[in-house]
């Protein structure tokens, strides 16, 4: 009895504790946020007034800036930045790439230095805490920041970035802006802009053993150009029979990449995709649960073929990556899934295991079922938040001329070479218009097998850094190989038009945060079973459909399209 | 000493059962020992089983030349000795008063440390404490906010409450005081919870990379197990379908597994210091009033 | 049980009901004693607690960190009214509950079994190199799991060799359990009974020279002098993992990395679960109602296993 009375007390205690802690800081900081919301107000002023704002420009600015002008302060300057730190190449200090931006720019980083598998966590918890750095790049999903107020809505500034603005105009990068604006009409991250979708074209695909292949008597190269699911199946058997039957495939990334890749091209959204399961109809102009469609039943039914037929393993679903690798290093599996940067990694431990010229790889176009398409059609990829910090520690003019120094280092053309090639003569050479690395220096499939490597000891071709541009650009650091794939994908396959975009607010987003959670949970479960013949998709399909039913669906849809057609 | 029939049958299965069991925890780690001496190519055509094949010592020497790994290595021993020390302290301190029956306030004292394993703070308000405080990109924050673990205080509670209490009361009447009674009986007579202690924080404070993570900016606080978990995890929690340009190639097998032994091996030297303070029985005379 | 008695009596001497400023005058050395650490608790782990209060207010990333508006139960109802929530509630009970049950007497007997090892050497072997699954990293350990189990590892091996079908155990529900609790006690089995070999070795000697005196042999030693002087520390130990069967941020780590859609009916802990409702996209007022529902439950279990142990044993921890 006396412990109770003592344990309730003590909570009594607590929550009055807490109430009152709470409320003193709470009143303080809603009066941060008030003033916050001021200084955004002027700024919004501001910007009505761009014309009288140009006039101040005139006045003498401390740095020079503009598209095709390097940026550099007068004076010494030092920004904060968070930094996803990469095990492959960890930050060095006296990596040449700090000091050639700060020879030229006269910028240095206070950088917070996090590693990568962790980064987004310590983001969010710095964030959180109020003690963001000024510059928070390698963002990939912004939303959780943008009704708090930590982050800039920077959609308001972006008019003071020329290279940036420059970059917008020359590649109508609208429509795909518009795909990250938020409820208020405004975007929080200055995003990585690609003229074409992911670079040079879709990079994720399979890579296939074409000698093996060959032998067999499969011509993938004839084949690619417009074959089906079925075609590609048919070959597979094919293969598998040469070799004298067993599992010929165990692919990666617990399966999330191909099902990606395969359910696209059925119209459905699955594995990395899956995100909600909803699917626009150009048709009807309207959305729908895709996970439940004809499609979806199709798409289940191809992938199970592939492992009722011993072709693929069910473990492609659960193991780790090095496992799914070491049996394709081996020969024991015949293909693989790949993208831009694996394929090197294959071909260097293949070197070592088979031996050079003992095997050849080839990257394939992928089948197709429902249409034409690449599996990307984004052009923008992870992007920059910029701290409310900073506008009101640096003030206005401050922030711009941070901006601006955002603008040259990651969108102009001298930044991107910077980040990506290093220092003209030091690192590379370019003779009209082609990059060459210098010969004692590698990456990623250039110059292999040379003592140096451009990001570890340099610190070029920085993932923190290097993101977005033209075609060419992209395609400069290819290895030819890779080069000749993205020909063969942009020639056989287009790029799907952008889906309209629909933008929830806060409550919205949380209601069907509670639907989606626990029904996709289940879509995923159903769908692996399905494939993996746990379930039976004839007969279990409309109990499925009942389940996915039972979780919300139906409401889930109706809440996109009332949205979708009240912001039309 | 005469043994019965049934006691030398169970001293055979008990014989058998401990190398089954040092067989089933030794494999794995001596697993894991050839591995970060072998090949790369070696690791992943499978070929590695028992013994190291391509034996070298490359693996060790990249992952000592990357990074300031003897700079993590020296904050680690830094962190680990001072930690403990400061943990040590505090939870004795704390346990000691605690395992007093008479004590009437520990009605309360013991409710109000137990309270705090069921409900935290959570991170945010914890890292906004410890900045508030000045202790974050210090020493201090990797030492202070978690020195006492209050499992580990009512453990050494429940050891302290079972010590004999004749000794303690002889001492008072011959005149010790509270502090004397505390430092020259009662800490001497525990030195097997302590050594257990000292085992535990320390090995907890060793392997500790969430701390560090959360409150360490530049890489000159890092622990090892910070490196080591940036090293084995890599682009385990990315699964972003755009990972750009970057090169995503994980960290090879060899360089995971030397990390392992890396990590695994001071706390494993420094073990059976320790373990002799627990293995011979401590009351034998060791204190006559 | 000398000992209470004895304890009875000082306390009696003492006068148990003194007023209590005569009390603390008398013992206020020993008080002084909990200066430091109440301090600490109440600067590094009741202040914080202040945080909770989002649990009942609208929180908002990098604004307020006590949230920014009222919202009253609004958190709470959510997750009480999902069936998926009260899936995962069944599973961190079930899996909790029955790793509890197979670790806390093999780590005892393991213990028992380890001091009846006479050779002083071989027994210090066999301690350390059963810690050392303890530091093998979760990812490795799991690697391995995984590893061991798949359809071409040596278990399947076994199972073809005996001619039956290989069995895909990390895709079946059914065996996720098994799996996680058989792995739990790999890791965990070695380390564990250092703690009892600790109160083990804080056994008076004197009492075992008096057992053999009254012929007692080596199993009733054990039952009558080792078992009762571990006691205390079964019975704290018991109660703290009584009140954390319901935590599942301690086996977080490890179930993310052994689960799949596939197994999430069996393998999905409260943890895992409001993990994928987006606690990495800031629904921290959720995560916290759901932390704060946890802790209630927590507290209620320990506060029960307490009880029941005085009743029991006379031993408990307050």
């Amino acid at each position: 009895m006396k412990l109770k009375k003592v344990i309730s007390t003590l909570l009594l205690a607590a929550m009055v504790l807490g109430i009152v802690a709470c409320g003193k800081k709470g009143d303080d900081k809603g009066a941060n946020t008030n003033n916050a919301e001021k200084q955004t107000e002027t700024n919004d002023n501001k910007e009505a007034n761009t014309e009288d704002s140009d006039a101040k420009e005139e006045e003498k600015l401390d740095y020079t800036f503009g598209l095709n002008t390097t940026f550099h302060s007068d004076e010494p300057i030092t920004y904060s930045m968070m930094y996803s730190d990469h095990e492959v190449y960890p930050y060095k200090e006296d990596w040449r790439l700090w000091s050639a931006i700060t020879e030229r720019s006269n910028v240095s980083f206070d950088l917070n230095l996090i590693a990568r598998a962790d980064y987004d966590d310590k983001k969010s918890l710095l964030i959180n805490a109020g003690e963001a750095s000024y510059i928070i790049p390698k963002t990939y999903d912004e939303s959780a920041f943008v009704t708090g107020g930590a982050v800039l809505p920077v959609s308001d500034w972006v008019q003071y970035m020329p290279n940036y603005m420059n970059f917008v105009e020359t590649y109508h990068m609208e429509d795909d802006l518009k795909t990250i604006v938020k409820s208020d009409g405004k975007y929080y991250k200055l995003p990585g802009m690609w003229e074409a979708p992911a670079g040079t074209g879709s990079e994720y695909t399979l890579v296939v053993r074409k000698d093996i292949f060959d032998a067999a008597g499969v011509d993938v190269t004839a084949l690619e150009k417009d074959w089906n699911w079925d075609d590609f199946y048919n070959a597979l058997l094919k293969v598998q029979q040469y070799v004298g039957g067993g599992v010929i495939w165990s692919d990666r990334w617990k399966g999330d990449a191909l099902l990606n890749i395969v359910g696209q091209t059925y119209d459905i959204p699955a594995g990395w995709a899956a995100g909600d399961g909803m699917q626009y109809d150009p048709a009807s102009d309207s959305w729908y649960f895709a996970e439940t469609s004809e499609d979806y039943k199709a798409f289940v039914t191809l992938m199970s073929k592939f492992i009722k037929s011993g072709i693929m393993d069910s473990e492609t679903f659960t193991q780790e990556d090095t496992v799914a690798e070491n049996k394709f290093y081996t020969g024991e599996t015949l293909l693989l899934g790949s993208n831009r940067s694996m394929l090197q990694t294959y071909k260097d431990k293949m070197n070592e295991t088979l031996g050079e010229g003992k095997y050849e790889l080839y990257s394939i176009v992928i089948p197709k079922a429902k249409n034409n398409y690449q599996i990307a059609n984004s052009r923008l990829e992870n992007g920059i938040m910029i701290a409310s910090k900073a506008l009101d520690e640096l003030g206005e003019d401050g922030l711009i001329k941070m901006l601006r120094f955002i603008d040259w280092l990651w969108y102009s053309d001298e930044g991107k070479d910077l980040v990506r090639w290093g220092v003209e003569g030091e690192t590379y050479t370019k003779e009209n218009g082609v990059y060459k690395l210098n010969p004692e220096i590698t990456y990623v499939g250039l110059n292999p097998g040379a003592p140096k490597a451009l990001n570890v000891d340099y610190g070029f071709g920085n993932g923190v850094f290097m993101y977005g541009g033209t075609q060419e650009h992209a395609a400069s650091m290819l290895s030819d190989d890779l080069k000749e794939f993205f020909e063969r994908l942009n020639s056989y396959r287009d790029i799907k038009p952008l889906n309209p975009t629909v933008v929830f607010d806060e409550d919205q987003q949380e209601e069907m945060n509670l639907i989606k959670t626990p029904l996709i949970d289940y879509v995923k479960s159903a769908t692996l079973k399905f494939i993996t013949g746990q379930a039976d998709i004839e007969k279990d399909w409309d109990k499925y459909v009942a389940n996915c039913e039972a979780n919300n669906s139906q409401r889930y849809v109706d809440m996109y399209n009332e949205t979708y057609n009240s912001q039309k | 000493m005469k043994e019965s029939r049934g006691y030398k049958i169970f001293k055979v299965f008990n014989t058998i059962l401990m190398i089954i069991v040092v067989l089933l925890t030794l494999y794995p780690f001596l697993y894991l020992v050839a591995q970060s001496f072998s090949s790369e190519a070696a690791i992943y055509s499978g070929k590695v089983t028992f013994f190291p094949v391509d034996f070298n010592i490359d693996t060790y020497k990249s992952i000592i030349r990357q990074g300031d790994f003897i700079g993590y290595y020296k904050n680690t021993i830094l962190y680990a000795i001072s930690g403990t020390i400061i943990s040590l302290f505090g939870t004795a301190i704390l346990a000691y008063p605690l395992s007093k029956p008479y004590l009437r306030l520990n009605k309360f004292f013991t409710p109000f440390v137990i309270f705090t394993m069921y409900f935290g703070g959570g991170l945010i308000p914890n890292f906004v404490l410890v900045n508030a405080l000045g202790l974050r990109n210090t020493i201090w924050a990797m030492l202070i906010p978690g020195a006492i673990s209050t499992y580990f205080v009512l453990l050494m509670k429940a050891f302290f409450a079972n010590l004999p209490q004749e000794l303690e009361e002889a001492a008072a009447i011959d005149g010790m005081g509270t502090f004397g009674i505390f430092t020259k009986i009662v800490l001497p007579l525990s030195k097997p919870i302590m050594s257990t202690m000292v085992l535990f924080y320390a090995s907890g404070l060793w392997g500790n990379w969430f701390t560090p993570f959360i409150y360490f900016d530049k890489k000159e606080l890092w622990p090892v197990a910070l490196y080591l978990r940036q090293i084995i995890y890599g682009a385990q929690s990315t699964n972003e379908l755009s990972a750009g340009f970057e090169e995503t190639a994980g960290i090879a097998a060899s360089v995971k597994s030397a990390s392992m032994v890396l990590m695994a091996l001071p706390i494993i030297c420094v073990y059976p210091f320790i373990q002799k303070y627990f293995v011979q029985g401590m009351m034998l005379g060791s204190v006559k009033g | 049980m000398k000992g209470s008695k004895k304890k009875e009596q000082v306390q009696l001497l003492q006068g148990a009901k003194t007023p209590i400023m005569v009390h603390i005058k008398r013992y206020w050395k020993l008080y002084a004693f909990l200066i430091i650490p109440v301090v600490y608790y109440i600067l590094f782990k009741y202040l914080p607690m202040a945080g909770n209060i989002i649990a009942f207010r609208k929180y908002r990333a990098g604004s307020n960190i006590f949230g920014d508006e009222w919202s009253g139960l609004k958190y709470f109802r959510q997750f009480m009214r999902d069936n998926t929530f009260w899936n995962a509630f069944r599973n961190t009970l079930t899996i909790n509950f029955t790793y509890l049950l197979f670790r806390f007497p093999m780590t005892i007997i393991f213990a028992l079994l380890l001091n009846e090892v006479k050779n002083v050497h071989w027994k210090k072997f066999v301690q350390t190199v059963s810690y050392l699954p303890h530091f093998i990293s979760v990812v490795i350990v799991c690697g391995m799991v995984k590893e061991l189990l798949s359809v071409n590892g040596p278990i399947n091996g076994l199972i073809k060799s005996l001619g039956h079908e290989a069995i895909p155990f990390i895709q079946l529900p059914e065996w996720f359990l098994t799996i996680f609790v058989t792995s739990g006690i790999w890791q965990a089995l070695g380390w564990g009974t250092i703690l009892y070999l600790a109160a083990m070795s804080g056994i008076n000697v004197e009492l075992y020279d008096a057992a053999k005196v009254d012929g007692a042999n080596r199993f009733r030693q054990v039952w009558h002098v080792t078992i009762p002087g571990i006691l205390p520390t079964i019975t704290t130990i018991m109660i703290l993992d009584i009140g954390s069967i319901m935590g599942s941020g301690g086996v977080f780590e490890k179930i993310m990395m052994l689960y799949n859609p596939m197994t999430y009916e069996t393998a999905d802990v409260i943890s895992t679960y409001v993990y994928r409702m987006g606690v990495g996209s800031g629904n921290y007022s959720y995560a916290t109602a759901v932390g704060l529902f946890e802790g209630v439950i927590g507290l209620i279990l320990v506060t029960s296993a307490n009880i029941i142990s005085r009743k029991l044993t006379k031993q408990s921890l307050w």
